[in-house]
Parts: C-alpha cells; sequence; structure tokens
C-alpha cells in the first residue's frame, strides 16, 4: 500500500471537514444524525455497509449510521486518511486547571477532601472525559489507537494523587499516535507520572531500581522471549524459547536510567513528596546518576556518558531490538482487529514497523494503516481464528454510539468497574489482561479480554445492555447528572422511534449497525416474536419499545460481544 | 441423576432449590459425597510478596539477615514475633496468626518456588536449559504458580484441572473464584464460577417463570441470540461462558443473598467488620463453604487474591522497619486469615480446609535505595489448617551469602530448595487428589515424586 503525499492527505482532510461536519458530534451538542443509509442505497461497490461496520469496529469505538455511510462513500484508504488528520480529543484543560500540588488536598478534611481529592487526586476527570470523547468526537481511530497504547505502555493511578498528571500521560498517547514509536518509548521513558509508577524517579546509581527498567523490555518494547519477526517464538536447539534479554540486562539498564526525579513546584525542596508536578517531565538529579560504563543488549554505554545520552542509549537498544517489530505489530493487531492473527499477518505489519517504505522504523502511521488494511482485515474471515471479544470499554462505548447518546462519561465511570475494567486503573502495569490469555475451553487460541468474562461480569455485560436498552428511556436516573454543573447522559430515542415504525426495516437496521449483517433466519424471526408482542397505543412508545428490544436482543448476544 | 442444567436451574428457582441441588451427587471419585468434605483455599499475594520478610531466623543466622537485607529492610529481631519452639519469627504485622501456630493450625513452608530440576548456583549458571523459563517476570511466573509448566506453556491451571476429575453434572461449579478469572481456574473440560468479593449477581430484566407475553417472547429471541454454534470457535466459546455464567448465576444468587453465621468472625476487636478486600473475599469463601449441602459440594476450590505486593518502593517506612506497605498489606491478610481460621472452627471443618498462599515470586534479598526490594525467586509461604501434623516448618532457610550456592545472583535472589509440585503437593493430595491424578493436575509430578522428592508432609 502505497503511502498517500501530503498534498492528497490535505485534501482529504478537507473533504472530510466538509463531508462530516453534519455528523460532527461534538460534546455538549445534539449531533443532528442523518437518516440511516440502507445497504442499496451504497454507491461503492467495493465496500459495502457491512464491511464498513466491519472496519468500525476495527478502527472506532462503534459504528453510527452517519459513521458508516461516510465510511462507504470514501472507502477505507481515503477514510483513514482523513482519521490521521484530525485531532479533537483531549485532556489540555483537564492538565491546566487541575495541576497543584497534592498538599492542598491533603490540608482539607471530610467531605471537602473527598470533594478535593475527586477533582484534583483521582481517575475519575479522565476516565469521563476519555468516555465522552470516545462517545462523540470525530477523531475515532487517534482515539482507538491511544486506548491500545494505553494498554500496552499502561499506567494506573494506585498512589499517584495527581489526575492533571494523568492526564499528561494520557494525552501524551494520543499526540504520539501516529508518530514514531521511538518518540512515545522516549517520552513515556521521561514521562513523570509513569516515573513515579513504576519507580524510575528516585532510583539511585548507590542502589538502582528495577522496576521500570524490566517492564521497558518485557511489557514495551521485546517481551521476554526471542521473537521471529512473524510473532512466533524462536527456538533454540531443544526447542525452548530463547530470553530476548538477562537478568545482567535489567540491572545494567537500571543502572543507565539512574538519577531522575519529578520536577516539584515552586518553593518545593527538590524531595518533597506532596508538591510534585506531575505534568513535566522529569529532570536530572545529578548526584543519584552512575556514569559509570553500562552495557546491555549488546550495547555499552562509555563511562561518563552523559544522562541523556544514557536514556537515548536503552530507548535506542530497545527501539531497535528485532522483536519491537513484531511485538509491538501483534500488540496493536491483538488491540484493533484479532486475538489471533496469523504469523503472515503479523510479519507483514512488523515488516512495515521496520521500514515503512521510506527507511523509516516505527512508524506508527504506517503500522496502523497496514493492520488496518491488511487483507487479513479487510478481506475474507478465517472462521477458525476470526473474532475478538469486545473489551468492557469498548461494549460499553460501542453500545452507547449504536443507541445514540451524548455524555459527560460520567455514567461510563460507574459501569467499568462492574465489568472488570475501571478504565485508568489497571490492577498493575500488566493491564487489565495479559496478551496470551487462553481462550478457555479453546486453547492453544487465545482470547486476551476473556480474563474479565467473569460469571459476575458476564452477567454485568449483560445487564448494561439490558439497562440502557429496554430501560433505557431518557428519563433513567442513572443518566441525570451526578452534580449541578455535569451533563449527563442523553440517549437519543427519536431517530429509532422514527426507524422502528416499520419493523422489518428497524431490524435491517440493527443487523447492519450492531451484527454487520450477521443475524440468522432463526434470529430474525424470534425478534420478530419478540418485536411484535410489543405493543402499544401510543405508536411512538411502541417504536421505541420495539427499538430497545430489538438493541437488546442483539448487543446482547455473542455476535456483538464478540468483534469479527 | 439425569437432570439438565436447565432442569437445576429451574428446580433452584423454587423453594425446593437446596434440596435440588443437595441431591447433585458426583460421578468422579473426588466428588463422592460419602467421603469426608474437603476444601482448599488458595491466596494469590499478586505482585510477588516478600517472603524473606515474612519470617526471619532468630538464632545465629539473624546477623546474615540483617546485613544482608541491610537497613533499608531488616526488621529489627525484637520486633518480631517468636514462633514458640523454634528459631524463627513472624513479621510482626502478622501476629494474628500465632495463636494458629500455637494450636498446631499453621505451617511455614522455606524457600519454596519455581523449579524445572534441582538447581544450586553451579548448575543454575552452566545449564540455562534446566532454569524455568521467564525467571522474576510477573507474569511468566504467575503463569507457572498456577499452571505449573516450568518450561512449557502454561494454558490451563492446576486448580482447573483438579476441577476436570470433578466434573459431574453441576449446578455451580465446585471450583470458585472470588478473585477474578486467573489461569490457576481454567480446567480443559470445566468451567470455574467467578463471584464478586460481594454483592449478588441477578440477571436484569430475566424471569425463566415468566407468564407476560412480551417477556417470553423477548426471553425467546435471547435464547435464539445466544446460538453462536455456526461461529468461529472465539464467539462460539465466548457464548457458551455467556450461557454457563447466566446459569451459575442464577443458581448461586440464592445462595449468596443468605446470611450466615460465619459474618460474626469477621469483625476486629471493637466488634467492626472487618473492610478489607482480602476480609471480604474470605467472608464470601466462609459463606459458601457453610452452604457448602445447599450448593451440593462435597468439596470446594476456592481462589483468593490479595495485593499488590510488588513493593519496588516504600516496602518499609523511611523511618520505621515494621511500618510500611508491606506491614499494611501483612496486617489486613493476617487478619482476614485468623478470622476465616475462626469461622472455620466454629462450622467445624476447620481439619477439612486448608489455606495456603501462593505469589508470583520471592524478591531480593538486599534492600534497594527506596526501602523497596526488586523481583527474585523462591520465598516462603504460609498453609493454614486444623488438620496439619502440629505446627512445623518445612524445607530450609538459604545460606544467605551472595554470589553463595544458592544465590542465582549477586545479590540475593535464592534458588528454591522445594519445587512448587512438592509445597502444593501435600496440599491436593490431602484435598483428595488419587495419585493416579497428580500427572494430570501436576504436569511435571514425576521429576517430584520419588528419588528422596515428593510432597511436603504437611499433614504427617
Amino acid at each position: 500500500m502505497a503511502s498517500p503525499s501530503p498534498s492528497i492527505l490535505a485534501a482529504s482532510a478537507l473533504a472530510c471537514a466538509a463531508a462530516c461536519a453534519g455528523a460532527a458530534a461534538l460534546t455538549g451538542a445534539n449531533p443532528p444524525e442523518p437518516r440511516f443509509m440502507a445497504p442499496e442505497a451504497v454507491t461503492v461497490a467495493a465496500f459495502s455497509a457491512p464491511d464498513a461496520v466491519r472496519l468500525a469496529k476495527q478502527a472506532t469505538f462503534g459504528p453510527t449510521p452517519a459513521l458508516i455511510a461516510h465510511m462507504s462513500q470514501v472507502g477505507p484508504a481515503a477514510w483513514l486518511d482523513e482519521q490521521f488528520a484530525l485531532a479533537e480529543s483531549g485532556y489540555q484543560d483537564i492538565i491546566a486547571d487541575r495541576n497543584i500540588p497534592q498538599s492542598y488536598c491533603r490540608s482539607k478534611s471530610g467531605s471537602e477532601a473527598a470533594s478535593c481529592k475527586a477533582t484534583y487526586w483521582q481517575s475519575t476527570p479522565v476516565a469521563m472525559r476519555f468516555y465522552a470523547d470516545a462517545v462523540m468526537r470525530n477523531d475515532q481511530l487517534r482515539q482507538r489507537v491511544a486506548l491500545a497504547l494505553a494498554e500496552l505502555l499502561v499506567v494506573a493511578n494506585q498512589d499517584i494523587d495527581s489526575t492533571a498528571g494523568l492526564a499528561t500521560y494520557h494525552q501524551l498517547l494520543l499526540d504520539n499516535a501516529f508518530g514514531n514509536y521511538r518518540d512515545l518509548l522516549k517520552a513515556v521513558t521521561l514521562n513523570a507520572y509513569m516515573g513515579d509508577y513504576l519507580d524510575m524517579a528516585g532510583s539511585t546509581k548507590a542502589s538502582p531500581n528495577e522496576n521500570y527498567a524490566r517492564e521497558l523490555m518485557q511489557l514495551f518494547s521485546i517481551g521476554e522471549d526471542m521473537l521471529n519477526l512473524d510473532g512466533s517464538l524462536k527456538l533454540d536447539v531443544q526447542g525452548a524459547p530463547i530470553p530476548a534479554y538477562t537478568g545482567s540486562d535489567v540491572h545494567e539498564v537500571a543502572r543507565a536510567l539512574t538519577g531522575w526525579t519529578c520536577v516539584r513546584f515552586p518553593g518545593a525542596s527538590p524531595k518533597d513528596k506532596s508538591r510534585i508536578d506531575y505534568t513535566q517531565r522529569m529532570i536530572r538529579s545529578a548526584s543519584d546518576y552512575d556514569a559509570d560504563a553500562k552495557s546491555f543488549l549488546g550495547v555499552t554505554v562509555p563511562a561518563q556518558a552523559s544522562q541523556s545520552a544514557s536514556v537515548d542509549a536503552v530507548v535506542d537498544a530497545v527501539f531497535n531490538h528485532p522483536n519491537v517489530a513484531p511485538y509491538v505489530s501483534k500488540s496493536l493487531i491483538q488491540q484493533l482487529v484479532v486475538s489471533n492473527p496469523t504469523p503472515a499477518y503479523v510479519e507483514r505489519v512488523a515488516r512495515v514497523f521496520a521500514d515503512n517504505g521510506q527507511g523509516v522504523r516505527g512508524s506508527m502511521r504506517s503500522v496502523v494503516r497496514a493492520i488496518l488494511l491488511d487483507p487479513e482485515a479487510r478481506g475474507d474471515r478465517l472462521a477458525a481464528i476470526e473474532g475478538k471479544v469486545k473489551e468492557p470499554v469498548l461494549l460499553a462505548v460501542a453500545l452507547a454510539r449504536a443507541i445514540g447518546m451524548t455524555t459527560d462519561g460520567y455514567v461510563f465511570t460507574t459501569r467499568d468497574g462492574v465489568m472488570g475494567q475501571p478504565l485508568w486503573s489497571a490492577p498493575s502495569v500488566f493491564n487489565f489482561y495479559p496478551p496470551d490469555y487462553p481462550l478457555p475451553l479453546g486453547a492453544p487460541l487465545v482470547s486476551p479480554p476473556s480474563k474479565l468474562l467473569t460469571t459476575a461480569a458476564d452477567v454485568g455485560r449483560h445487564n448494561l445492555v439490558y439497562d440502557w436498552t429496554v430501560e433505557g428511556d431518557a428519563d433513567r436516573k442513572e443518566f441525570k447528572p451526578h452534580t449541578q454543573s455535569a451533563t449527563g447522559t442523553k440517549p437519543l430515542w427519536a431517530d429509532w422511534e422514527a426507524a422502528a415504525a416499520d419493523v422489518e426495516g428497524l431490524m435491517d437496521r440493527v443487523n447492519l449497525l450492531l451484527l454487520g449483517n450477521g443475524m440468522s433466519a432463526t434470529q430474525r424471526s424470534a425478534m420478530r416474536g419478540a418485536l411484535t408482542a410489543i405493543v402499544n397505543k401510543n405508536a411512538t412508545t411502541q417504536a421505541r419499545q420495539r427499538a430497545q428490544t430489538a438493541l437488546y436482543l442483539a448487543a446482547s448476544s455473542p455476535l456483538f460481544q464478540v468483534d469479527r | 441423576m439425569t437432570l439438565s442444567r436447565r432442569d437445576i436451574v429451574r428446580l433452584a428457582a423454587g423453594s425446593g432449590a437446596a434440596a435440588a441441588l443437595a441431591q447433585l451427587g458426583r460421578s468422579a471419585s473426588m466428588a463422592q459425597t460419602r467421603a469426608p468434605y474437603r476444601a482448599m483455599v488458595g491466596v494469590f499475594l499478586f505482585g510477588g510478596a516478600d517472603g524473606w520478610n515474612m519470617i526471619v531466623p532468630t538464632d545465629d543466622r539473624y546477623a546474615g539477615y540483617a546485613a544482608g537485607r541491610g537497613p533499608q529492610l531488616a526488621l529489627a529481631r525484637e520486633a518480631l514475633k517468636p514462633l514458640a519452639g523454634t528459631p524463627f519469627g513472624l513479621h510482626p504485622s502478622l501476629a494474628p496468626l500465632r495463636p494458629l501456630w500455637d494450636k498446631g493450625s499453621l505451617n511455614v513452608v522455606l524457600n519454596t518456588g519455581v523449579l524445572f530440576q534441582p538447581l544450586d548456583r553451579r548448575l543454575y549458571l552452566s545449564r540455562p536449559d534446566l532454569r524455568p523459563l521467564h525467571l522474576m517476570s510477573h507474569s511468566g511466573q504467575q503463569h507457572v504458580w498456577q499452571g505449573l509448566q516450568a518450561r512449557a506453556m502454561n494454558v490451563d491451571g492446576f486448580m482447573g484441572r483438579i476441577n476436570d476429575r470433578m466434573d459431574g453434572a453441576p449446578a455451580i461449579s465446585p471450583l470458585i473464584s472470588v478473585a477474578g478469572s486467573s489461569l490457576a481456574l481454567l480446567g480443559q473440560r470445566s468451567s470455574p464460577l467467578v463471584l464478586p468479593p460481594t454483592g449478588s449477581i441477578a440477571r436484569h430484566g430475566y424471569d425463566a417463570s415468566s407468564r407476560d407475553a412480551v417477556v417470553v417472547a423477548r426471553q425467546a429471541g435471547l435464547t435464539a441470540f445466544a446460538d453462536a454454534d455456526s461461529q468461529g470457535p472465539v464467539t462460539r466459546l465466548t457464548g457458551l461462558g455467556f450461557s454457563r455464567a447466566y446459569d451459575q448465576a442464577f443458581a448461586a444468587n440464592a445462595i449468596l443473598t443468605r446470611t450466615a453465621t460465619v459474618d460474626a468472625y469477621f469483625k476486629d476487636a471493637k466488634g467492626v467488620m472487618l473492610n478489607t478486600d482480602i476480609a471480604a473475599q474470605l467472608l464470601r469463601i466462609a459463606r459458601l463453604i457453610e452452604a457448602r449441602s445447599a450448593l451440593g459440594h462435597a468439596r470446594q476450590i476456592f481462589f483468593a487474591g490479595h495485593g499488590s505486593y510488588d513493593t519496588h518502593a516504600g516496602q518499609v517506612d523511611e523511618t520505621d522497619n515494621t511500618a510500611g506497605r508491606q506491614a499494611n498489606l501483612y496486617a489486613a491478610l493476617a487478619a482476614a486469615l485468623a478470622a476465616f481460621q475462626k469461622a472455620m472452627e466454629a462450622l467445624g471443618v476447620a481439619a477439612d480446609v486448608t489455606t495456603f498462599t501462593l505469589s508470583d515470586f520471592g524478591r531480593v534479598y538486599r534492600g534497594n535505595a527506596q526501602a523497596g526490594s526488586d523481583h527474585a525467586w523462591g520465598s516462603n509461604h504460609l498453609v493454614i489448617g486444623g488438620g496439619l501434623a502440629g505446627a512445623r516448618i518445612h524445607g530450609r532457610y538459604p545460606d544467605t551469602t551472595f554470589r553463595g550456592p544458592e544465590d542465582s545472583s549477586d545479590d540475593g535472589r535464592w534458588i528454591p530448595s522445594i519445587a512448587l509440585e512438592e509445597y502444593l503437593g501435600g496440599v491436593v493430595q490431602r484435598f483428595g487428589v488419587p495419585a493416579a491424578d497428580m500427572p494430570y493436575v501436576f504436569p511435571n509430578w514425576a521429576s517430584w515424586n520419588g528419588g528422596g522428592r515428593g510432597p511436603v508432609p504437611l499433614f504427617g
């Protein structure tokens, strides 16, 4: 796939600016959702509406009628170019408004302290913004890639009392989503929130802390074992995996990363733990730096090399390690497209990671394009391996987008924990689930999000769907603003009330939008029975209730809960 | 017994639920109702608990301990809680466990961990092919602790494999987690019940006995849309998982909402309910043990989790080594374990229930600059049960010489002297896993059974 020239990109962006304006769904505005475009009305035969639904499941937070219409019109490659140019979402105002010393809330007590912490310490404001943007903003691909990165380069808000710092980290991921992976690794390495989370901040020559060094290699770049370009394990003569790094590498990298500390607010002492400014990059603490020679991953940093040179040497060593291309490529494929990609798919993407055709290694834009335009993403499904369980975040947002909601994001933060994924509060740097979690009863296939499918979470997923559809009228209590200044959540049933006047048309709409036209004849018949059983003398009420039941049946089914 | 799953679910909804469930005999050898009731409770200390500050030698080895751990981490000898009759003391935060020791209901297993073959430093350094894979990696070692394959991919876990061999036609799985899904629970045939630590799990809007035409038609729709048999395995098996979860939740919910006599034991000295996550988990387990007859369980396996114990920094307080993150975790753990054991005694099943700890790995002996410790290997673990053969410390405290014969590094990452299979083998045999099933439950069992190796004699 040739890279488009800059001028084509610009033209695409302009085209979208015009074409997408009608579908724009920005915070606080009620987006005018264009009427649904039936499959036969789609003019570009090469990219059918079900194809667009599939792409929307991979590259966005879920299909909407407007999105499917637009994707069908422009086709996947042009749509990607539009998306690469968009940057609407973000946390800049949170970063600016909430950056205060931790001591501020520590000086308060009782309900004042609780409210202070909710505003300035906790993750909820960042999670709310994430959900609101995911439901409503148009830069969907940037956000999806940023979420994929957030689950690869994990921080969590345990023990770090800074909403602004957490927002800064996630802004960094959004900003670098289509950049270069080396820049991302460097930025993450020197980010203060990460520095505190994995203890690189404060690591000293006398006693280097191995936490960040180890996870940088194991989780962020290389992985534990040597990989072939197709992501499969390299094996030694006895058939055993080959470790990608040694304990000595961990220790030496830790030494190279000594001597960094977080910025303090003006007037605070350099060791003050209650006045840390997490919005700024870490700074040098020269006396803690180990300036002796270090050797790791086949690289030697000479004695007296500067601290910056040491960091660059570490970042370069991991970035240039042969594992990075298959490791990161496979991780992103698993996040965006399918849990069990073929080795050939991984290799095709890894080759683009290694060199995007213009001599650039680590171009995220090229890698994302390669993932989403690959025959395995766009062509025929491979029955034996297809499928990726929607993790809770994707389930909730996809449902909201399918229904058509505007939201301040709060209601999602009260639901994600029950389903096992309290956003930005992963239990550890290992994320909510590991990339190799076995498909229960289906090994050796893997299904990472299945780690979250507990008995209780399965019921929680069902209840989310039931509550927001069958019981999801606009006056639902949990949709109301949770504070005086909040705006709450509004389901936009009017469009569904219009669409549901005709039961067959309603089923067509749900079948395409939620199931990519995957409904069987038996299912359609059962749905028809369920819908026609609903009779109300108020035609609008009857239509809404039928739409809600149609959405419930489709969205609670494995056909929607698993993307394919 | 020819009840179908749906029959069971329907029965469970009615007033005869308990009676119907109690009749569900199990066909496999481990599940015969005539056998004595047995339960095992694994408490996974996530993140890699520092067992080297869990139990500390108080004899002349203390000097080596104090020097090795350094002022960053070492506990003062007088702060330790001596275990009567031994030259060891517990972390002061574990004091609530000392009464269990005094009555012979607490054992300690020293320096156990993941091994593929017995190793010393020389062999470890010269034979990479004998090392367990992914040493000192959280994910890698959690997988081995749960899957028990030190040099192969782990795709299922020892608890799930035991559950495979107990499989009858259960309405409610006898393998129950209150700490989320985990590899340990995955069987090759069976599915666990995975409950939240608190609360019930009612499925909204679903009523199998409804006669409302709208509800009946909607639920017929649900049945049609649950069918993913023509899809690929990821979709099909996920759909199967949903169906099993709905059935199990429905059957279990009546029991989850009951109060129980064991609640009275989960209180602190002032009579206030313990409010930690681990206490909530162990309370739920105690309730499920109390309800074992109603659940139809002749044997039960439980998985609980506690942590994070990944104390790279702030493991101890800067000014007080007996305080800090680890001390807080151990205090919560000890209070919950002590309460749980009192509840078991009150139920009269203390001798039938074995509680034991698991963890990613031990931590480096030498402390780091941030009053923490990094990832290591062998560690010390606790076993609690009324059936133990007396208060005992099993195994050997390592030679704590850096670069010595038991160090895999130069800062005290001790090579285990007791393999995981030997440690857990003692627990699961008490539970009732027959000898013939041991190689299925522990794939490397042959390496650790015979030739002077074998299960730790926890029960005599």
